[in-house]
């Protein structure tokens, strides 16, 4: 003991250990090991000043700020900052752009850090929605993989450097530029106003420069956008256009095409679509026709001919042609039917064709809609930008790749775009690139592109970035940071200030001179005019820029066609199939292929998770004896992969759809080596495919993960799942409703009265129930990702959902009904319905699930031992079960896009849609605290939320008046599995479709209620 | 005794007019004991036993490897998944319950009903009763997710203030079992005393004599302590006879108070307790009829008792396919579509193979014993011990499974596939149970020795050994005894 009291360096006080008051060494080693893990990770080139730029705006905006967890020092607030609760819920407006396309976005924040997206309710074209993309952006924001420091690649070395050291290259390379003569900039679609006045900046200082801008998915139809009014609409014709899920504008289309659905209106629009591969479209038409891509001009041909064939309709100058066409060889009928719909509603018709289909389809659907009067109420077109370079633009990157090539280019710029990865394959961009000696790559990842340049920048996050950009119909958008930069990331913007600008500019200046150019007047420098700065921070609260919009009052008219694309080709068979390359409806181009949330995604038809597949029409993979699973050469015009088979009903025969985005090699720990490379068969001349395809097995097999019909089903099992849908998916035509408007309380089983069996317990109160109509449900997903967002659902990985063990609490069932070769499609979206006899709620041991006091069938997580006997016993399979602890691999920085008032739940636990029952507490709070009851509306569930269509609506049941209960008094509600005596709270609303009389017959299959004529086939159990 | 004469005497030769003799050799009371005793009380057992004991211990070793496993991982590393929340482990407790029926069956209602011959076999159907008992206890136990928090099922005090939930089957399941695992245990260590005092008094060494004189209770075989012991023997088996019935009609509550189309039935609770008895006694014969060929004990399990069990087993087995015609039927009367493509999916759809094994074995192979040739040649019985092994665990499986994976949604249909962590966690169990029964033969006596006395001619007044009737009142009790 002596030697401690000599250690003791006279400190009184407390001591935590003998070692400790000793200070030996190993004791000074061991708190050194022990505190090292919580040493903030540094984050390199944030400077304070920086900071508290993006800081004080924030508080400016929206009378709050804050910054992810506190990382550097934490120092209490001495004075909490007016108007701050710790804990409490901010939302800021922001947005999110995908190829250009600007999505109004209000984003929630919890103690500076951003938790949840949704859509903009007062953005034009988001009206509350958003879609998958924007949604799983904020896991994308909390990516571990993403790319975190500037790296200097040279002599097949990487080194991570800081950003001034590039700007100590640049410096040098700018006066080395001279005019610009081998300078070029490839950017990624972008509709960011402060881009392209950098870019005209960069112009007026190179003139030589040379501006491309690429994104591997684009429009044929570039130089002139439609603007629909889906909901104007009466008869909507769509070629091989997915206007609900794919288009760019489609969280708008959905809403509108809703509308223009409703039932309580004299209209009820009806769509047709012609398209190879079923989407979200098809299962919402009412015709759908699947046809081959390259056979939809020759259909819209006949169409045009037919409408022009002595109905009174003029058809302009220079489409005599068209009387070849007169006659189509297949779809007279349809053509007939469609023609006489047309006509008879001239003005509010509308045909739109897809961004695959080549430019002279779009053009003929310009003159149909021009000549049937439809535009200007149904179609507004717009001329875009005079300037090509602001375009995907295929011969302009090709031109690159040559100057490229031949070693005209010194410097280029690469701008969030990934050519070396989704660039057609015959430019062999790669190759190109290695002849360039100063290659600058900003991207938000080190991905393919990234590895192969000299310079890779990290490219701020959209929640991390201060932007400006369009909305589909031009509305200026803002983007705004929701955190600081995690990592060093600028904007594209940022970058080019620092070639275009003298003193290079912050993203927060350049968006707000921006802005002051754009709407700010020619008053003074923003700085100094407070009026400017008034109507600055209002477009930050709100997002937008109301009345922005750049659609014309005019529409723009087009040219008539000359002639039509590819009429001598040979015919489609099975050794001249037609390959239809699409981006993928879950990682998109490729860049989300990282994105967890995403890749486990079911598609909405396929269900197909975690890889892309060859979609292959029943008949084809009979011809081609090749099956589920079995993996095949694709050989397209002396370029091949090998991807497996997906027999997808619907399919048109000869057409084979494969997405792209699948093969990356460098997307970071979740993306790579998922699905295969679809960009290696698409080329500059077919970019989106065509005839010539083969297809060769290759006598292998490959376990796809697929949420819905796990396993290859079989006959007799088919055959029920069928006679089941009718029963759950309940449809009926417009005239059957109209006629007998409680059609689907007969579709289901019959049953018996349902008596209980004990005294039900009255809720007092409240009473949440959901109403689903699947007359507005198109499949597109948004409500899964919210859901996941929302209520922390874990990611299981492949192998797991192969397994059966997905975990999303809400799922959508898709049943195909009718002949495989062209079903209809049925969906339904699928959560716990909450029954009022539980008959999971019976079976538990330890009465870990019960009803609260308001009739929620709650799930008390800490009191679960995990039985499964409540899954088993519970008859629409929506429990989930923690088979493994999935959330304990996740990286602090992915724990961060948890929601913080959603339990994470363990291993061992089961779990279920809960209603949001934090929403609802959220909601009690609030009206509490406002001194006034929870009024309808002040709940909505985060899928409910983000429903584009406003297919859910929650509430409460025992207000007669809330939109709940009158949509489960609506005379098409029915109750799933009503005969089981469960008493779902969830009630649906069969779907109605309005098919023409004329092709009924065609098409009788899909009403359910024709074919039951009262009590009929679908009897269960008919013994009342 | 005339050892010659135990080959050809048969005595299943059901002549009325001479009663059976159920202990042959010409055994007396002393070499009845010294046979029995013999066994346990060599100072080594045959070689065959230690690679037996070697062979159980080390898939014992599996099982608890197994269970480690899944208790540090997950319940994940089974094969289940979302539609399919229960798959091998409670088939598999579903399979041990079931085997646990026939030691009470043997000792309850075979004694109420006077039935003689099961003296014999009694001591050895109940302790595999306790083994397989065991055995079924691991899984309900080991497939919860959260096996470290178990103990929420029983109603024990807890810092949740919680009740468990007596509407839940699960719970019924704890008590019930628990319950049969108690009286079976008791019945077992009770009938055990007089025979557990011989072999103290046989002791050679001083730790046997105290081991057994430990739980020979004090046993001096007096008349008051057989007066006692009797009555308390009657007592047991009149508790443990509705136990017999209640145990497997409560297990197979957990199926039928679901909603579970092929689960919702109320056949389940006579259907359970037939398919129970019927698993009990083939896994009992499994057990018998090499024991009694290496241990020498055809004189005191003759084919007398072989084929009275055969003779069970071809009713229960009748009974349980005459269960699977009505479950058929009833699906189709019903006029339910979603029962009956229940059950037009066991038999046609994706594990009809595991449907038609299930029928093969349970249905078809125990009607060989119709013919008194087959049952009464140790081979075949053999065989179909094991045919009906099988078939009844794939019964459960079918049951199980089938349901399961296709319910009311098609769209949450699965296949299920059990893993190798499954398959060798079962495998283990049986490690388990061997384990426990081969040190059940090395150290007790594994024919109840005082029982079988009482069967004896020797015991009788008449002299005579009846192989029904009353054991007591009877006995004859020589003088010098007195």
């Amino acid at each position: 003991m002596s030697g401690l009291k000599g250690k003791d360096h006279g400190r009184p006080g407390y001591w935590r250990s003998l070692e400790a008051l000793a200070g030996s060494e190993s004791y000074r080693r061991h708190l050194d090991a022990e505190f090292l893990e919580s040493v903030p990770e540094t984050v390199p080139e944030v400077s304070r000043r920086r900071f508290l730029q993006v800081m004080s705006a924030s508080i400016a905006l929206a009378t709050i700020s804050g910054c992810r967890w506190p990382e550097e020092q934490i120092v209490p607030f001495g004075e909490r900052p007016s108007g701050y609760v710790p804990g409490g819920k901010t939302h800021f407006a922001s947005a999110f752009e995908l190829d250009g396309i600007a999505n109004g976005l209000l984003v929630t924040s919890q103690d500076g850090r951003p938790v949840k997206v949704e859509g903009n309710p007062q953005h034009p074209t988001s009206g509350g929605a958003a879609d998958v993309f924007a949604q799983a952006s904020l896991l994308g924001l909390y990516d571990p993989d993403r790319s975190r420091t500037p790296l200097r690649r040279s002599d097949g070395q990487t080194q991570p450097v800081a950003w001034k050291d590039f700007g100590t290259a640049s410096g040098q390379w700018k006066a080395a530029i001279g005019s610009g003569r081998k300078f070029a900039v490839l950017s990624r679609t972008t509709s960011s106003p402060s881009v392209q006045l950098l870019r005209d900046e960069l112009r007026s200082t190179y003139g030589d420069l040379e501006w491309v801008t690429y994104a591997p998915v684009f429009d044929e139809a570039g130089e002139m956008r439609a603007h629909l009014d889906l909901e104007a609409a009466r008869i909507i014709v769509t070629l091989d256009s997915d206007l609900l899920v794919e288009h760019p504008n489609a969280v708008s289309n959905a809403r509108q095409f809703t509308a223009g659905r409703r039932l309580d209106r004299p209209h009820m629009n009806r769509l047709y679509a012609f398209e190879p591969g079923y989407s979200a479209t098809g299962t919402m038409a009412d015709h759908r026709i699947p046809m081959a891509a390259r056979d939809i001009p020759a259909l819209l041909a006949s169409l045009a001919a037919a409408l022009f064939g002595g109905h009174g309709l003029q058809p302009p100058s220079g489409l005599r042609w068209l009387e070849a066409w007169r006659h189509h060889p297949t779809q007279s009928q349809t053509i007939d039917a469609i023609t006489r719909d047309l006509l008879a509603n001239q003005g509010h018709g509308l045909l739109v064709a897809g961004p695959r289909q080549p430019r002279e389809v779009h053009e003929l659907c310009q003159v149909l809609n021009q000549a049937l009067g439809n535009t200007g109420h149904t179609v507004v077109y717009e001329e875009s930008s005079p300037d090509p370079s602001t375009r995907p633009n295929l011969e302009a990157l090709s031109r690159l790749v040559a100057r490229m090539s031949s070693g005209e280019i010194e410097h280029l710029l690469i701008l969030g775009a990934n050519p070396v990865y989704d660039a057609p394959a015959d430019l062999d961009f790669g190759t190109a690139l290695e002849q360039v000696p100063n290659s600058v790559h900003l991207g938000g990842y080190d991905d393919e592109t990234a590895r192969a340049c000299s310079w890779h920048l990290p490219m701020a996050h959209a929640l991390e970035s201060w932007d400006l950009s369009r909305a589909f119909d031009g509305t200026l958008t803002a983007v705004q940071p929701l955190i600081a930069p995690l990592y060093a990331g600028k904007t594209a913007a940022e970058l080019l200030s620092l070639y275009a600008d003298p003193a290079p500019r912050s993203a927060y200046q350049i968006t707000k001179d921006t802005f002051h150019q754009l709407a700010g007047g020619t008053g003074p420098a923003p700085e100094k005019d407070a009026g400017f700065n008034e109507r600055w921070h209002h477009f930050l609260h709100e997002g937008f820029l109301a009345n922005s919009t750049t659609v014309p009052a005019e529409s723009a008219s087009g040219n008539a066609p000359r002639r039509l694309p590819g009429e001598a080709e040979s015919p489609l068979g099975p050794e001249n199939l037609e390959l239809v390359l699409a981006p993928d409806r879950k990682v998109h181009d490729g860049r989300f292929a990282n994105n967890a949330w995403l890749q486990e995604l079911p598609d909405a038809l396929s269900k197909l998770t975690w890889d892309n597949a060859a979609l292959v029409a029943p008949a084809l993979a009979e011809e081609l004896s090749v099956s589920h699973g079995d993996v095949v050469t694709l050989g397209f015009h002396g370029r091949e992969i090998t991807l497996p088979v997906y027999v997808m009903p619907g399919q048109a025969h000869y057409s084979v759809s494969v997405s792209f985005g699948y093969g990356r090699t460098a997307a970071g720990r979740v993306g790579d080596g998922i699905g295969q490379n679809a960009y290696r068969l698409r080329t500059t001349e077919r970019p989106w495919g065509g005839p010539g395809l083969t297809l060769t097995p290759t006598g292998d097999t490959y376990p796809l993960a697929i949420t819905q019909d796990h396993h290859a089903i079989d006959e007799r099992g088919a055959e029920e799942r069928e006679r089941r849908a009718g029963g759950l998916v309940r449809q009926g035509t417009l005239a059957e409703y109209r006629e007998h408007p409680n059609f689907a309380e007969h579709l289901g089983t019959h049953h018996p009265p349902l008596v209980s069996m004990w005294s039900e317990r009255e809720s007092q109160g409240h009473r949440w129930g959901m109403a689903i109509d699947l007359n507005r449900c198109n499949g597109c997903n948004a409500c899964i990702v919210a859901c996941q967002s929302e209520n922390n659902i874990p990611v299981v990985g492949k192998e797991q959902v192969a397994n059966g063990r997905e975990m999303h609490w809400l799922r959508l069932d898709r049943y195909f009904r009718g002949d495989p070769a062209d079903p209809s499609v049925a969906q339904q979206p699928m959560a716990c319905s909450h029954c009022e006899l539980a008959p999971c709620e019976q079976v538990c041991p330890v009465a870990a699930t019960l009803h609260n006091d308001e009739g929620l069938n709650v799930m008390v997580y800490n009191r679960c031992v995990g039985t499964r006997y409540c899954s088993n016993n519970c008859p629409t399979k929506v429990r989930r079960f923690n088979f493994f602890n999935y959330q304990k691999e996740l990286t602090t920085t992915e724990k961060m896009a948890f929601n913080p008032e959603v339990t994470v739940r363990s291993r061992g636990v089961m779990e279920k849609c809960t209603f949001c029952v934090q929403r609802i507490e959220l909601a009690r709070i609030e009206a509490k605290n406002a001194g006034r009851a929870v009024r309808d509306g002040d709940v909505v569930p985060a899928c409910a939320q983000t429903c584009p269509a406003g297919a859910i609506v929650f509430g409460d049941l025992n207000d007669p008046q809330s939109r709940v209960a009158q949509a489960a008094a609506d005379q098409r509600a029915y109750a799933v599995l009503a005969e089981l005596n469960i008493k779902p709270r969830t009630v649906y609303l069969a779907q109605i479709r309005n098919p023409n009389s004329a092709l009924a017959a065609e098409h009788g299959g899909q009403s359910d209620a024709g074919a039951h004529g009262g009590h009929g086939a679908q009897d269960q159990g008919d013994h009342h | 005794m005339n050892t010659t004469a135990i080959e050809t005497l048969d005595n299943t030769a059901n002549d009325p007019t001479k009663p059976t003799p159920l202990v042959l050799g010409g055994h007396d009371l002393k070499s009845v004991t010294d046979k029995v005793c013999g066994i346990v009380e060599r100072p080594r057992p045959p070689r065959a036993w230690y690679l037996a004991f070697a062979v159980s211990t080390a898939l014992t070793g599996v099982l608890f490897a197994m269970i480690a496993y899944l208790v540090m991982t997950g319940v994940g590393v089974w094969g289940l998944n979302n539609p399919v929340g229960w798959g091998w482990a409670i088939v598999n407790f579903v399979f041990w319950v079931g085997i646990g029926h026939a030691g009470t069956l043997i000792s309850a209602i075979l004694f109420l009903l006077r039935q003689k011959w099961r003296t014999s076999i009694n001591r050895f159907a109940e302790a595999m009763t306790i083994f397989a008992v065991v055995c079924a206890g691991i899984f309900p136990a080991i497939h919860v997710g959260r096996i470290w928090l178990v103990h929420w099922l029983f109603p024990i005090p807890n810092y949740q203030q919680m009740w468990p939930n007596f509407r839940s089957p699960l719970l019924w399941d704890v008590f019930a079992v628990g319950t049969y695992m108690l009286v079976s245990l008791m019945f077992w260590f009770m009938g055990m005393v007089p025979d557990l005092a011989t072999l103290r008094d046989r002791a050679t060494s001083k730790v046997r004599r105290m081991l057994y004189g430990f739980f020979a209770l004090g046993w001096r075989g007096s008349h008051r302590h057989w007066h006692r012991y009797e009555k308390a023997y009657l007592i047991l088996a009149g508790l443990a006879t509705p136990l017999v019935l209640s145990v497997h009609s409560v297990v197979s509550f957990d199926f039928a108070t679901s909603q579970l189309p092929g689960w919702h039935t109320t056949i389940f609770p006579p259907y359970f307790v037939a398919g129970a008895v019927f698993s009990g006694f083939a896994m009992v014969g499994t057990l018998l009829i090499p024991s009694r060929r290496w241990f020498g004990l055809k004189d005191f399990v003759t084919l007398y008792h072989l084929e009275n069990m055969n003779k069970i087993i071809l009713v229960t087995g009748s009974i349980v396919g005459y269960a699977y015609a009505t479950e058929f039927f009833i699906a189709w009367y019903s006029g339910n579509l979603t029962e009956a493509f229940a059950f037009v999916n066991r038999a046609f759809g994706p594990y009809a193979w595991a449907y038609w094994i299930m029928v093969s074995c349970n249905v078809i192979a125990p009607q060989l014993f119709w013919f008194k040739k087959l049952r009464t040649t140790p081979a075949v019985m053999m065989v179909v011990y094991v045919l009906v092994n099988i078939g009844m665990w794939f019964e459960r499986f079918v049951i199980t499974v089938t349901s399961l994976s296709r319910d009311f949604l098609p769209s949450s249909w699965a296949y299920y596939q059990p893993t190798i962590v499954d398959i060798l966690t079962f495998v283990g169990s049986f490690g388990l149970f061997f384990t426990l029964f081969l040190l059940f033969i090395r150290y007790l006596p594994m024919v109840a020795m005082a029982e079988v006395k009482t069967v004896m001619p020797v015991a009788h007044v008449s002299g005579e050994s009846r192989p029904v009737g009353d054991y007591h009142g009877d006995i004859h009790i020589p003088k010098e005894d007195v």
